[in-house]
């Protein structure tokens, strides 16, 4: 593995969900090291485990069992060298109160799963190639879900 | 209690009655005494005629010896000289009686001593010439002497008795000048008095009347009064309760007695009575809350049951008060209410409240079902059939690749379904939070929302100028937007939509009907169109859920588009109104509330 391999973690516990995930990485191109948890209380042992590496971007689903999405976006943020950890929600739920909520709690960015392959695959390049130093401090509600022409 | 009279009179009264009662005992006592004195006068006068009786009777026996001398001088016969006998007997009886007469007067007593004397010298003088003149001893000398004597004796006892008459007449005109004086005076005096007596009485008679008046009237107005609380405590199903704190008497009214399933007055209320009548569970506290009014003066509002004789339990709220009446005695006065129906009607109320809180959970929960798990496998479908290769698609069948397109047409049918519906519960169900907004500035929003359709459409939206108004702000550009995504959705071939937005200001007052007339300002907004238009028969029903009018394969959609609209507009206390001429357009108004 190359050192500077983007490193993405997803939490989701659908497995089809997974595969999509990782076939869609792997036709993008871009050199990414993806690891994935199966649920919210997997998520955190891995952050708090000091032997793994943190990734560079998270990719959360909200709904997950034991732990929820929201739970563990709150515990992240709380937690002093998990903070700064770039937080893509990426749910089937287009609620408002799931964006308000998760952008008050500190996330990057919503995704709204999509329902076709080539529209993962595009929205994956968009969040995987923008420069996060420069977009989270031009950080606002209007940019926060992610739409895609 | 300010309607209470006050009888203040009754206290002048009593002073009129003390004075009247002094004046006629005063009146009385002086006719006490001028009758006394009249008594006394008349007494005097009898008197004093009595003297004079008695004196002209002397007189006339003097006389009459004198008379009976000369005669038996002149005639000798001896039948002359019997009244001059008689005579002496009668000077001495009408001298005793005189003297009786006269004895509580000195001067008289003297005068008639003297007159004694003279009577005395006189009958002596009457002896001398009876003596001088008979022939044997005649001499004329001593005879024509003592004819003279006797005749100056006679002239002083004349005098003698005048003088004593004219002192008697001088005493009772004395007294009658006293009496005279007395009774001048008084009756002018009593007369006043007496007027002013009878004055005061008739003023007292006047004042008594005037508050028979008054009572006989206050005591209509109580009549009234009480029976129209008694009216009253029937139809409200209430009841109040005395308690004379100091007599230890209750009263109850008679829809106590009724409200506690007896007749009126079926029995005598005690101090535990009632809470005799209390269901047992609710015994203490009621009995806590009649010790606590005593202390505090006051009693809140008590909730509790009464088990009636036939076991029914009715639900009642009692309060109570003490209050110090005008005599300064304490009484406590408690009102009780039968609220059993309002009571149960609460609890039904609450039960409903209750399965109306169940369904909205389950609401809710659909929502989350539609929202997630509805959607995860819909999504799934679509995804997995996005997957397969054009490369392997062109190595199927006919038949097969259509298969694959009528799934993908399919399933992309169930997520627009599935997105409405939750647009459509949503806009009832998430937070309304009504902010002052421009709705030029929403309508802007929504059509940037449509730009690829206006443009792929050519249509042209004329705009005035929409107020700023106080409102769940995505739901009113939801509302412009499924508006006009309407009319440029059902526009006519061949011909450029032309949308014109238009607002005024209504008063409520004139759409009765369709308006709540608790608010009086609207603002009417108008989305006219030149599209396909509807018949005016659907006006109704176009805003009802899953209601369509077209064919999903001539205009795909829900159905629920409009009904969105309409909810939308409901949340707003407004109202939303279509109208169509098949061919030319339709018109869609939309009251705000200002």
């Amino acid at each position: 593995m190359q050192k500077n391999a983007l490193s993405i973690l997803l939490a989701d516990d659908d497995e089809d969900d997974r595969l999509f995930f990782k076939d869609a990485f792997e036709e993008i191109k871009i050199q990414t090291k993806v690891d994935f948890v199966h649920d919210g209380m997997q998520l955190m042992d891995h952050l708090m485990n000091p032997d793994n590496k943190l990734p560079d971007i998270l990719f959360l689903d909200l709904n997950m069992p034991k732990k929820t999405g929201k739970e563990c976006l709150i515990e992240i943020k709380k937690t002093e060298h998990l903070k700064n950890i770039i937080i893509a929600i990426y749910s089937t739920s287009s609620s408002e109160e799931d964006i308000e909520d998760t952008f008050i709690q500190g996330a990057n960015i919503y995704i709204k799963k999509p329902s076709d392959f080539n529209t993962l695959k595009k929205i994956i390049n968009e969040v995987v190639t923008v420069n996060w130093h420069y977009h989270t401090s031009g950080l606002n509600r209007d940019n926060f879900l992610l739409r895609l022409k | 209690m300010k309607w209470i009279p006050k009888f203040n009179s009754s206290n002048s009264l009593r002073v009129i009655f003390v004075i009247a009662v002094f004046i006629l005992l005063f009146l009385s006592s002086i006719a006490y005494k001028h009758n006394r004195d009249l008594n006394e006068s008349s007494k005097l006068l009898m008197h004093t005629y009595e003297i004079n009786l008695q004196l002209e009777r002397l007189m006339s026996a003097v006389k009459d010896a004198e008379t009976g001398q000369r005669g038996y001088i002149i005639t000798r016969n001896a039948r002359f000289l019997t009244p001059y006998i008689y005579s002496r007997e009668k000077v001495n009886t009408s001298f005793i009686t005189l003297k009786k007469l006269t004895a509580d007067n000195p001067v008289q007593q003297k005068n008639l001593q003297k007159l004694f004397k003279l009577i005395i010298q006189r009958f002596v003088s009457f002896e001398n010439c009876l003596k001088y003149s008979d022939p044997k001893t005649y001499d004329k000398r001593r005879l024509d002497n003592h004819m003279f004597g006797g005749r100056i004796l006679m002239e002083n006892i004349r005098f003698k008795v005048d003088e004593m008459n004219d002192l008697e007449r001088s005493y009772l005109n004395k007294r009658l000048k006293i009496y005279d004086a007395e009774i001048s005076l008084s009756p002018l005096f009593s007369i006043s008095l007496f007027l002013v007596a009878l004055s005061f009485i008739l003023l007292a008679y006047r004042q008594i009347s005037r508050d028979i008046k008054r009572l006989k009237m206050y005591n209509k107005k109580l009549l009234i009064s009480s029976g129209l609380i008694a009216e009253s405590e029937a139809i409200g199903k209430f009841s109040t309760w005395q308690w004379d704190l100091e007599s230890n008497k209750i009263d109850y009214s008679d829809n106590q007695y009724r409200l506690l399933g007896y007749e009126p007055n079926a029995f005598v209320p005690e101090k535990e009575t009632f809470l005799n009548f209390v269901h047992p569970d609710d015994k203490e506290t009621v009995a806590k809350a009649m010790e606590g009014i005593i202390s505090k003066k006051e009693l809140p509002f008590v909730y509790y049951k009464i088990l009636l004789q036939n076991r029914e339990v009715r639900y009642f709220k009692s309060t109570g008060k003490l209050l110090t009446d005008q005599q300064g005695s304490k009484i406590l006065l408690g009102i009780n209410f039968d609220i059993t129906d309002e009571h149960l009607l609460n609890i039904e109320l609450q039960e409903r409240n209750k399965e109306l809180e169940k369904s909205n959970k389950e609401l809710a929960s659909f929502n989350h079902v539609a929202s997630h798990d509805l959607q995860e496998p819909l999504r799934k479908i679509q995804t997995f059939i996005s997957r397969v290769p054009e490369a392997d698609k062109a190595v199927m069948s006919q038949s097969a690749r259509d298969y694959i397109s009528k799934i993908e047409v399919s399933a992309k049918r169930m997520r627009v379904l599935i997105d409405d519906l939750l647009l459509f519960s949503r806009t009832n169900t998430t937070k309304k939070e009504f902010i002052k907004s421009n709705l030029n500035e929403l309508l802007e929003n929504a059509e940037a929302e449509l730009t690829e359709i206006i443009d792929e459409k050519k249509a042209v939206i004329t705009t005035s100028k929409l107020p700023k108004l106080s409102v769940i702000p995505y739901q009113i550009e939801q509302l412009f937007i499924n508006l006009i995504g309407n009319s440029l959705k059902y526009s006519q071939p061949d011909v450029f939509p032309q949308i014109t937005i238009e607002s005024h200001k209504v008063l409520s007052a004139d759409y009765p009907d369709v308006l709540e007339q608790n608010i009086r300002k609207f603002h009417k907004i108008t989305f006219t169109d030149n599209g396909m238009g509807f018949d005016p028969q659907f006006k109704e029903t176009i805003f009802v859920l899953f209601q369509r009018l077209h064919s999903k394969t001539d205009y795909p959609g829900t159905g629920i588009g409009l009904a969105i609209c309409k909810k939308i507009v409901e949340n707003h206390k407004g109202h939303i109104l279509a109208d169509s001429t098949p061919g030319t357009g339709s018109t869609f108004t939309v009251f705000l509330p200002d």
